[in-house]
């Protein structure tokens, strides 16, 4: 008995969080669909799985089905029509499948006759895993990490400094003419707040590129990543987003530059209120310098063929489309397009919070296609924006044999520099 | 009850006079068959008289009831919808439209997103809207007020093709629900509201098919339709027998009973699309402004 009683509780309880998230857009999606299977061939995990649960649609009618049984008329007069879904212990296992299924890539929704954006809908699969305790604990360890080291990051800022020192040599060896610090923390009223990832990789040739440009520009004392974003945590990707928004409104930058992280770029630039400053993607700075004639690029040092892999978050998410292209074209001489690119790209397999996880042979299972389109360009180097979607088709490359090399966009740009007139 | 409705129908026959612009033939055999086809004197009982009765609450009171709860309900989803919070972010897909309201119109009216991966099923959606489209004005041109084609006109808009053009294309979805992945994604829902609006089409087109392949010709006319608005449209409660004659009449009830099962679930299926298709779509479209 009071086993039924707590079920029930907990039940209502996902019922409340559920409802807290019926905003228009969310009410609007659960309403529209037409179960038209547009989107079906759209997923890239479909596409190299073909199981209907792996389908956007599929994916959606959980969340759906739990909608009609609670907030429609439907699911108390006649459940049957809509094999309407009662929260329960089987109904949240159905939910994490679906919401850590997706990388919330938004393809489908690039197919789809309404727009509908499975992402959105997944947001609600994952506050509800929140609610019933059975959400990726890896995901919250690392949200949990970000927002202790918000909270005590005083007392680390001179390690910090003195571990940026160390990287001076690094800088200089892409770019002998950097001013002393090669990478310079804590300036107040820099131009720019440079955020990085954690590890020397995401901030060694972005300084390069950045005192190559004659930059005014600062280090920034967190990590990009919004793990909690991957995790669908509102409240604590919030607060993570606010440490970098704090750190830069107390250096008075204009512009925060994002590391090669579609997400931390989505989540600064388009998920949060403006702040006062401009959000950049690292690529749209190296697009700026080229075309300001701030920086040059050595085409010669490029001669295989090289592709470009545009990251979700970053391209048909944001917007970042053209930049990394007009970069490329500068740095290689022999780029050529994956088909399908820019907005009909295939994600990578590796968004969501999935490369966080582990979870490789889902990965490596759910993205064949991805492997297929890499090999199909004939490319022997695939350049990205994008950390995640970086490691995701490192790991494709090397699980699929495919024997290509993959890079940064940064990176490449940076080892390409040459001195101005 | 029997002996009202008797009184109403004689006096409706001898109001039938031939519409504006009719033709004088066509007034004669309009009333001929409706003299032909008046409930037969004397008092009705049993079951012929349940039948009228109900056959009666169909046509009429059953009718307003349908469209108010129609409205009512639609209008209720619609500002629960409305009032909600907004979306917490920009969801706009890129690359971004320079027009975004155009870019919103033209993936709800055109569905290019169609037509790239499916053609067939494009042009199967397109008839069909077109379709209810015409469907909507040939019956809003019943109204005696409003005059698309001419009062005296036989036929109804589209003189049935418009019937086909939704006909056709709901046998088409019906078809694709039994089909690989689609089978698997429909819930009962999907089924029951195609057949329904087969059903609804089927009866419909019987009316404007079947109706006229009758060695005399049209048993009921564009202008006996309109009769039968115009008693609904000036609430007179009057029995719609006395306008609508022969046995087809049982046809009409069916597609009107139909149509009113529609208008009942109509706010809570997913044909909703019809009034949040814009709206959704302006979400994929729209950028926001930063300042």
């Amino acid at each position: 008995m009071e086993e039924i009683v707590s079920a029930e509780a907990r039940a209502e309880a996902l019922k409340e969080l559920f409802e807290k998230k019926l905003n228009s857009a969310m009410r609007l999606y659960l309403e529209s669909c037409a179960r038209c299977g547009l989107c079906v061939e759209s997923c890239h995990v479909f596409a190299s799985m073909p199981q209907t649960r792996y389908t956007a649609v599929g994916r959606a009618e959980v969340v759906r089905k739990i909608f009609k049984r609670y907030f429609k008329l439907q699911g108390r007069f006649a459940p049957w029509l809509g094999e309407t879904l009662e929260l329960n212990d089987s109904s949240v296992d159905a939910l994490y499948d679906a919401a850590f299924s997706c990388t919330g890539c938004r393809r489908c929704m690039v197919h789809c006759p309404f727009g509908i954006d499975t992402q959105l809908i997944m947001s609600i699969a994952k506050a509800l895993l929140i609610g019933a305790d059975k959400e990726p604990k890896i995901l919250s360890m690392l949200a949990d990490m970000s927002i202790a080291k918000g909270e005590s990051i005083e007392e680390t800022k001179a390690d910090f400094a003195q571990a940026l020192a160390n990287l001076d040599g690094e800088v200089r060896e892409l770019w002998p003419a950097s001013p002393t610090p090669a990478v310079p923390y804590e300036v107040p009223d820099s131009r720019v707040l440079y955020v990085a990832l954690a590890g020397s990789h995401s901030i060694v040739s972005a300084a390069a590129i950045m005192n190559a440009a004659g930059e005014s520009w600062c280090l920034s004392s967190f990590e990009a990543v919004n793990f909690a974003a991957f995790l669908g945590d509102a409240p604590k990707a919030k607060r993570i987003a606010q440490r970098i928004v704090d750190e830069a409104k107390r250096l008075r930058v204009k512009e925060v530059a994002v590391v090669e992280c579609g997400t931390a770029f989505r989540y600064l630039r388009h998920m949060i209120e403006p702040q006062g400053f401009e959000v950049v993607a690292f690529a749209q700075l190296i697009d700026r310098y080229l075309a300001e004639g701030r920086i040059r690029l050595d085409r010669s040092r490029l001669a295989e063929k090289v592709t470009y892999h545009d990251p979700c978050q970053l391209a048909r998410n944001s917007g970042v489309i053209e930049e990394p292209r007009r970069v490329l074209r500068a740095l290689a001489s022999d780029f050529a397009e994956m088909t399908p690119n820019r907005a009909e790209n295939w994600c990578c397999g590796g968004g969501g919070g999935l490369v966080a996880m582990g979870e490789e042979e889902f990965r490596m299972k759910s993205s064949k296609v991805k492997a297929d389109q890499m090999r199909a360009s004939g490319a022997s180097v695939i350049v990205t924006a994008c950390e995640n979607c970086h490691s995701q088709l490192s790991d494709l490359n090397r699980h699929y044999g495919l024997g290509m090399r993959v890079e940064f966009l940064s990176h490449l740009a940076a080892r390409a520099l040459v001195r101005s007139r | 009850m029997a002996g009202n409705l008797v009184a109403q129908a004689v006096s409706a026959a001898t109001a039938s006079a031939p519409a504006p612009g009719g033709s004088a033939a066509g007034a004669a055999a309009d009333a001929v068959s409706a003299a032909s086809v008046l409930p037969s004197a004397g008092p009705r009982s049993g079951f012929g008289l349940a039948l009228d009765r109900l056959e009666y609450g169909i046509m009429v009171p059953l009718l307003y009831v349908a469209l108010a709860f129609l409205l009512v309900a639609l209008s209720a989803r619609l500002v629960r919808i409305l009032r909600a919070p907004g979306p917490p972010y920009q969801l706009a897909i890129y690359p971004a439209p320079r027009l975004p309201l155009l870019a919103a119109l033209r993936d709800a009216f055109g569905m290019p997103q169609v037509l790239r991966r499916a053609p067939l099923f494009w042009v199967f959606l397109m008839m069909y809207h077109v379709g209810v489209l015409a469907l909507l004005l040939g019956h809003l041109d019943l109204f005696p007020a409003i005059r698309i084609m001419p009062a005296g006109s036989r036929h109804m808009l589209g003189a049935g093709l418009v019937g086909v053009m939704v006909t056709l294309p709901t046998f088409y979805f019906l078809g694709r629900r039994f089909m690989g992945e689609n089978r698997k994604i429909s819930t009962p829902g999907d089924y029951f509201l195609l057949l329904l609006l087969l059903f609804l089409f089927l009866f419909g087109d019987l009316m404007s098919w079947g109706n006229s392949w009758t060695a005399s010709g049209f048993v009921m006319t564009k202008s006996d339709f309109s009769r039968y608005f115009g008693i609904l449209a000036n609430l007179s409660f009057a029995d719609p027998r006395t306008v609508l004659h022969g046995a087809h009449y049982h046809f009409i009830v069916i597609h009107v009973f139909l149509a009113e099962l529609f208008f009942f679930v109509l706010p809570f299926t997913k044909v909703m699309h019809a009034f949040l298709a814009l709206p959704v779509e302006a979400l994929r479209r729209q950028v926001w402004k930063r300042s």
